[in-house]
């Protein structure tokens, strides 16, 4: 029997004892709109069910599937489809995020934004004995939203604007459009009309839109039951519920005109034919209205197949097709014109595409040294560079922003780590091909292979770790501790060490100065020996051994954190440097800004073959810094103990003593690879797509290698470029990328309020997909990314003249575009762990442990709600500092949230848990203080999923 | 209760066996070494003793020490060096990695990797409780047994799992030990028996006194003695439990208990236990070192000290009857035990008075034909072996 049908018999005959429900509640599930018609389709209700198929949230997902949807996905800083996306189901789908379980198999996540979504999942208040009692319904799950709860979806979004140039929906004046009340004394009733037929009829049958649609409705298909959705067609039986069918009906003496088979021949796919369980009338002209019934031909296999479908039944549409209906009340039918606006192919039109940069980020020489892969980021490939011919030789396809590059020492195998998929490549280097894939940590960025070729180590910059992998078997066995942000690596000449940088400073108390980390690895036994501590130093990115094996160099920022950013009109605020690691742990440290010249986000660092020189890249000034090692080290050695602790790190005097030569190059150089033969040097300029020659006896970039981008700037490219370069601000001291690394955050505070004084920090945010989380400012006080980057940028940061309104939009086009990388911790439409679903419910929860009914602004859904899981609206949760000006802080997006650490306004929380174990004493940032610590574990580990 | 005082008294009875007869008898440690604060520990209350491979960590009252079994030179970390809380009362290694894990009494759980130390606690993770008796690590998972359920860490995703009353059948939630082997995760619970968690099936079993008498032990060997559980150690295909009520050994069928008056235990208070093999375990009483080194025969070594001096005595017994006395001149630094870790053929022993380092020179397992050990033996000093 049809379960819609089971529900509406549901719906009048079964008696639900109450007293039941109340002593084993169950887990409500979603059972999908056509349910709910089961009684809300009669007139004697109201017709909601009608209303609803005619308004725009019935076709809220099919809208997806425009070709708007792409561009507006990509300015939530979405790499997937509109249709796959979490962020755009949350505002287009109902139940887009529960699980497999929590639907029942009439539930269609096609049907858009249905009733479910504002009244609640259904299965436990659908019953028509529940329903008649409003109270009843409510304690079952019914929930009667107001016109807030729309407003969290129809509040204005940045990428909506800008893409369909409409305002918001104004939830006011649209309010009285959308309610539907049931009528007085309503008559409930189910969809009707349907005609009985035989079950033992033979023949094809019916089997309804939505068995179409499980194939039919990506791009792979040209979305062609979106297309269906947003036509007339799917409204046609609904329309049979207007005012104006039933005057035309009564014009014709049918009293219903959706029960009338005169009607319902031309406003259905088929009143009185034989049909599978999924067919209903209310899908208006589905697909078998035109290509007839499906049962025996929508197999996938047959359907593969033209030949085979028409054998089997399908039919192509005639004239005769159409005109058996068009046209209807009057006017005039052209058919061509029809099948134009009608047309659903299964190729989409081709649409203009994106250039694709190369944006070259590593380089490492193959051994033999005949060839130099180049990752390129943006390409997911890796190029193949001839460096005596100087010219790419090949493109390699890998993962998903390919990051780092290392060969194994025989040269046959090179591994290269794709940040996006968090795997590792590895290609057959003589067959130029990707041979197998492995599955790393979080955002795989550096890779080695051991000296003898038996290891290879892989850093994960986002979950902190570095995974070891055995070679020959391609199997992980183990992961080491790192710091925070791990990223480069380098062997030492013995092959005993290698040392790590992480490019973020350890978490430090509130006020208090932080430090890196340089992780040493011991070869021997693939274990962690020691942890070099570099003081006031962030961003180490870097590392390069020097040939002697007597210390290690590695790049470095010094930013100061602890004063007021108001200071950065007198200068040096965020400097730039060098980390000298000694081979015993000793580390010093020196700057590579002079007083007139920043030398903004030092990047990459290589020593020549004699040691004499180390090379270090500045990507956001465009050059490389040639430092004389020798002079180097003795400036170190002749400095006093204070001095060489104090002053050296700090001082602009002294880079003139041992940087002997800046070398322009390229947009900029992230990476910079020297040949053994101590010759040339080549330096990737990541955003020149191109490869910087550099002649080691000149000192000179002599020529270039075009890695094949292309040659047009786009607007995004050109703010990319302007994001990254440090020319807007006082002395090159910094770009936007030195706070805001890869877009995201250094997991600093600043303090950048107005006063000055240096007692207000605020917590780094991300900048990942953030157009639709305004306002911007932990206060809430920035209404735009162009207020952001302009006018509040020039104030408190470059305090010269801002971006010139071209370059600022460029800017702010880029920041829109910047990706928040899929979660970690549940794949859209994954199952969730038992601790995420028991975390969820917690999340949801209404009532506290002893059965409080918890106040609407002590929930955790209220104020973080989905799919961003912010209502973008000011709260003091009870964490404002006696210096803080204000109290109201605005709720942070929590996508990824387990990636943006710390936390609150200031960053004084380090983990997630502290928030509620330390900082939510009073119950004033969510009702949290009845749980249990393994309640809060559950809660942390949803939030970490969303 | 009364069928095993008759047991016990009967052997007892019997007397001592005579030296003439061909006895097979257990390896006896005779070379020891001991170090307290004067060769450089922190403290002398050892809390937890293990070795990774030259490498023997302690965890005692005042911070975290280390001796190279090499130098026999020792290095400390306290809370000035970054140690995150001073009393360490369990420890256990990675040997993938070589980090070491501690348990914090009353400070949670702490990780040193490369001269780092990494602090969980109840407010900034989900450690389910500061006061941490017991730490065991399990391939990526950390284990930690603490006063209010057992919390399981997951080093890779970061996830924390507590179990407790409410997932596991944990009666009391007192946890005193945690192990891992066979398979399987052994809790040792304070009222609460023994739990065994199987990490192929997620499933917890749980072994109570059958007899469910708190004084006395009604039926002998009819299952777990006591539910006051200190320690459990699995080794080959058993585990050896102990309780503040005597000790025991399960196969997976059957059961063994044992007592100080049927045994050469030295007290029915122990601490703690440590199994060497399906044959053999050592158990931390409050009045000596006791192994059980031949199962089948119920071979008994204990281990004591001198009131006065760095001497001792080691007591070879089967059943009550003793077979064998061996006089040390230098022996386990003090008799109140409270952890070991076996090191090859070498036995630590973590007293309240230092730590002591049994030397297996020569070291056989069960039993072997021998002659009895002069009671005088060369003297082994602290400092170089």
């Amino acid at each position: 029997m049809n379960r819609i049908a089971l529900y509406a018999a549901a719906s009048s005959l079964l008696v639900v004892s109450w007293a039941a429900l109340q002593a084993a509640p169950k887990k409500p599930v979603y059972v999908g709109v056509r349910v709910c018609a089961g009684c809300h389709s009669a007139a004697g209700t109201g017709g909601q069910y009608d209303k609803w198929l005619l308004s725009k949230h019935s076709a809220a997902f099919a809208v997806l599937a425009k070709s708007e949807g792409p561009e507006i996905a990509k300015l939530s800083g979405l790499r997937t489809l509109p249709q796959d996306s979490a962020i755009c189901l949350g505002c287009h789908a109902t139940a887009w995020s529960a699980e497999d379980w929590e639907k029942d198999e009439t539930f269609h996540i096609q049907d858009g934004v249905q009733c479910e979504l504002c009244h609640g999942p259904g299965s436990e208040y659908a019953s028509l004995e529940v329903m008649k009692d409003r109270q009843m319904a409510m304690k079952a799950g019914l929930r009667m939203p107001d016109q807030d709860f729309c407003i969290n979806c129809h509040i204005e979004k940045g990428s909506h604007v800008a893409v369909l140039n409409q305002p918001p929906l104004d939830v006011k004046k649209g309010w009285p459009l959308l309610l539907h009340p049931l009528l007085p004394n309503p008559r409930p009733g189910p969809v009707s009309g349907l005609a009985p037929v035989d079950a033992k009829t033979k023949g094809p049958k019916y089997a309804g839109v939505m068995a179409c649609g499980k194939c039919h409705r990506g791009p792979a298909l040209g979305n062609q039951w979106s297309v269906w959705r947003m036509s007339p067609h799917a409204g046609a039986w609904a329309v049979l519920g207007t005012a104006k069918a039933k005057e035309i009906a009564s014009g014709r003496g049918i009293a219903d005109p959706q029960s009338s088979v005169e009607c319902l021949k031309c406003h259905t796919t088929t009143q009185g034919g034989a049909r599978l369980d999924g067919y209903t009338l209310d899908e208006g002209v589905g697909c078998e209205a035109c290509h007839g019934a499906g049962s025996d031909y929508m197999a996938d296999a047959i359907m593969r197949d033209e030949r085979s479908a028409l054998a089997a039944g399908m039919q192509k549409p005639a004239r005769e097709t159409c005109t058996h209906c068009h046209p209807g009340h009057g006017g005039s039918f052209d058919f061509s014109d029809a099948m134009k606006k009608i047309a659903h192919p299964t190729k989409l039109p081709p649409v203009a595409q994106d250039p694709r940069y190369k944006t070259p980020v590593r380089m490492a020489l193959r051994p033999g040294g005949r060839e130099i892969y180049v990752t390129c980021e943006a390409a997911d490939s890796v190029i193949v560079v001839d460096p005596g011919m100087l010219r790419k030789v090949a493109e390699i396809p890998v993962g998903g922003n390919p990051t780092g590059v290392t060969f194994t020492p025989d040269g046959r195998l090179a591994f290269v780590t794709n940040r996006l998929d968090d795997t590792v490549s590895v290609i057959d280097a003589a067959a130029r091909k990707v041979v197998a894939t492995l599955k790393a940590g979080n955002e795989p960025h550096g890779v080695l292979a051991d000296a003898a070729g038996k290891l290879l180590y892989v850093l994960n910059t986002s979950s902190n770790d570095i995974s070891v992998f055995d070679i020959q078997s391609l199997k992980r066995i183990k992961n080491l501790s790192a710091s925070n942000g791990p990223w480069s690596l380098a062997m030492s000449p013995d092959a005993q060490r290698i040392l790590v940088t992480n490019m973020k400073a350890k978490f430090a108390p509130l006020r208090q100065p932080f430090e890196s980390e340089v992780t040493a690895i011991a070869t021997d036994r693939a274990a962690v020996e020691e942890r070099a501590v570099v003081p006031d130093a962030n961003l180490m990115m870097g590392v390069a051994w020097h040939p002697s094996g007597r210390f290690a160099l590695a790049t470095l920022n010094r930013t100061k954190g602890t004063v007021p950013m108001t200071r950065l009109s007198q200068g040096w605020t965020i400097t730039n440097g060098l980390a000298v690691v000694w081979r015993d742990g000793r580390v010093d440290e020196a700057l590579l800004d002079e007083p007139d010249m920043g030398f903004s986000d030092a990047t990459d660092i290589a020593c020549t073959p004699d040691g004499r020189y180390a090379l270090v890249t500045s990507s956001g000034t465009d050059r490389i810094a040639v430092v004389d090692v020798e002079k180097l080290l003795s400036l170190i050695g002749r400095l006093p103990r204070y001095e060489r602790q104090h002053v050296l790190p700090n001082h602009l005097g002294y880079p003139t003593e041992f940087v002997v030569k800046h070398i322009p190059t390229g947009k900029n150089p992230r990476a910079i690879l020297i040949m053994p033969d101590g010759r040339r040097a080549f330096v990737a300029n990541t955003l020149d797509d191109t490869l910087g020659v550099i002649d080691l006896a000149k000192m000179e970039m002599t020529g270039t290698v075009d890695l094949g981008g292309p040659k047009a700037i786009t607007k995004q490219r050109w703010g990319e470029q302007l994001f990254h370069n440090a020319f807007v601000t006082f002395h090159r001291q910094y770009s936007c990328n030195s706070c805001h690394p890869d877009g995201h955050v250094d997991g600093m505070t600043y303090d950048i309020e107005a006063n000055g004084i240096g007692i207000e920090p605020v917590d780094n945010r991300t900048l990942r997909g953030i157009l639709d989380t305004a306002p911007f400012k932990w206060e809430g006080t920035n209404p735009s990314l162009s207020r952001q980057c302009g006018a509040r940028l020039a104030v408190f940061f470059t305090r010269l003249a801002p971006f010139t309104p071209e370059q600022l939009a460029a800017v702010d086009y880029y920041v829109t575009t910047i990706p928040r990388p899929p979660n970690r911790f549940r794949p859209l439409g994954a199952a969730l762990t038992p601790a995420q679903r028991r975390g969820k419910e917690i999340f949801n929860r209404t009532t506290t442990n002893d059965g409080r009914t918890m106040p609407e602004l002590g929930r955790c859904v209220t104020c973080h709600f989905p799919p961003y899981y912010t209502d973008r609206k000011r709260h003091d949760v009870g964490t404002k500092m006696s210096f803080d000006r204000t109290g109201n802080f605005d709720v942070p997006h929590l996508n990824n949230i387990y990636d943006s650490a710390p936390y609150l306004h200031n960053g004084m929380a380090a983990t997630l848990e502290r928030i509620w174990t330390v900082y939510n004493p009073d119950d004033r940032h969510g009702v949290t203080n009845d749980m249990t610590k393994d309640q809060l574990n559950d809660l942390v580990e949803f939030l970490k999923t969303l | 209760m009364r069928i095993v005082a008759f047991i016990g008294l009967a052997v007892a009875l019997s007397g001592p066996l005579t030296a003439t007869e061909p006895v097979k008898l257990p390896y006896v440690y005779t070379k020891w070494r001991q170090f307290t604060v004067a060769d450089g520990l922190p403290n002398d209350h050892i809390f937890a003793v293990k070795a990774d491979g030259p490498r023997v960590w302690m965890g005692t009252e005042d911070g975290l020490a280390m001796l190279d079994k090499r130098t026999g030179k020792i290095k400390s970390w306290g809370e000035k060096d970054g140690l995150p809380w001073k009393v360490i009362t369990a420890i256990d290694v990675d040997k993938k990695t070589g980090d070491v894990w501690l348990g914090l009494f009353g400070g949670g759980l702490a990780r040193f990797s490369g001269g780092r130390f990494d602090h969980w606690h109840q407010l900034n993770s989900g450690l389910v409780n500061d006061v941490v008796y017991g730490v065991a690590v399990q391939d990526e998972y950390i284990w930690a047994a603490t006063t209010t359920g057992t919390s399981r860490f997951n080093t890779v995703t970061g996830e924390w799992a507590i179990f407790n009353e409410k997932n596991s059948p944990m009666e009391e939630i007192w946890n005193y030990n945690v192990a891992v082997g066979n398979g399987k995760v052994y809790l040792a619970v304070w009222g609460s028996g023994m739990l065994e968690y199987d990490l192929a099936t997620g499933r917890w079993k749980d072994y109570l006194d059958p007899d469910g008498e708190m004084e006395i032990d009604l039926y002998r060997d009819d299952g777990i003695i006591h539910v006051i559980v200190t320690g459990a150690s699995p080794a080959d295909d058993v585990v050896w439990i102990s309780t503040y009520f005597g000790a025991c050994r399960y196969d997976g069928r059957h059961w063994r208990g044992y007592y100080n008056q049927d045994s050469g235990l030295a007290s029915d208070f122990i601490n703690n236990a440590k199994g060497r093999s399906a044959d053999e375990a050592w158990f931390a009483t409050d009045k000596g070192a006791s192994a059980v080194t031949d199962f089948k025969t119920n071979t008994w070594v204990t281990y004591t000290r001198d009131t006065k001096g760095q001497g001792g005595k080691a007591v070879v017994m089967r059943d009550r009857g003793v077979l064998e006395t061996v006089e040390l001149p230098v022996g386990i630094p003090h008799d109140f035990v409270i952890n070991y870790d076996i090191d090859g053929n070498d036995i630590w022993v973590a007293t309240a008075k230092g730590l002591g380092w049994g030397i297996g020179e020569g070291y056989y397992p069960g039993l072997r034909e021998r002659p009895k050990t002069p009671t005088k033996t060369a003297a082994v000093k602290g400092g170089v072996r």
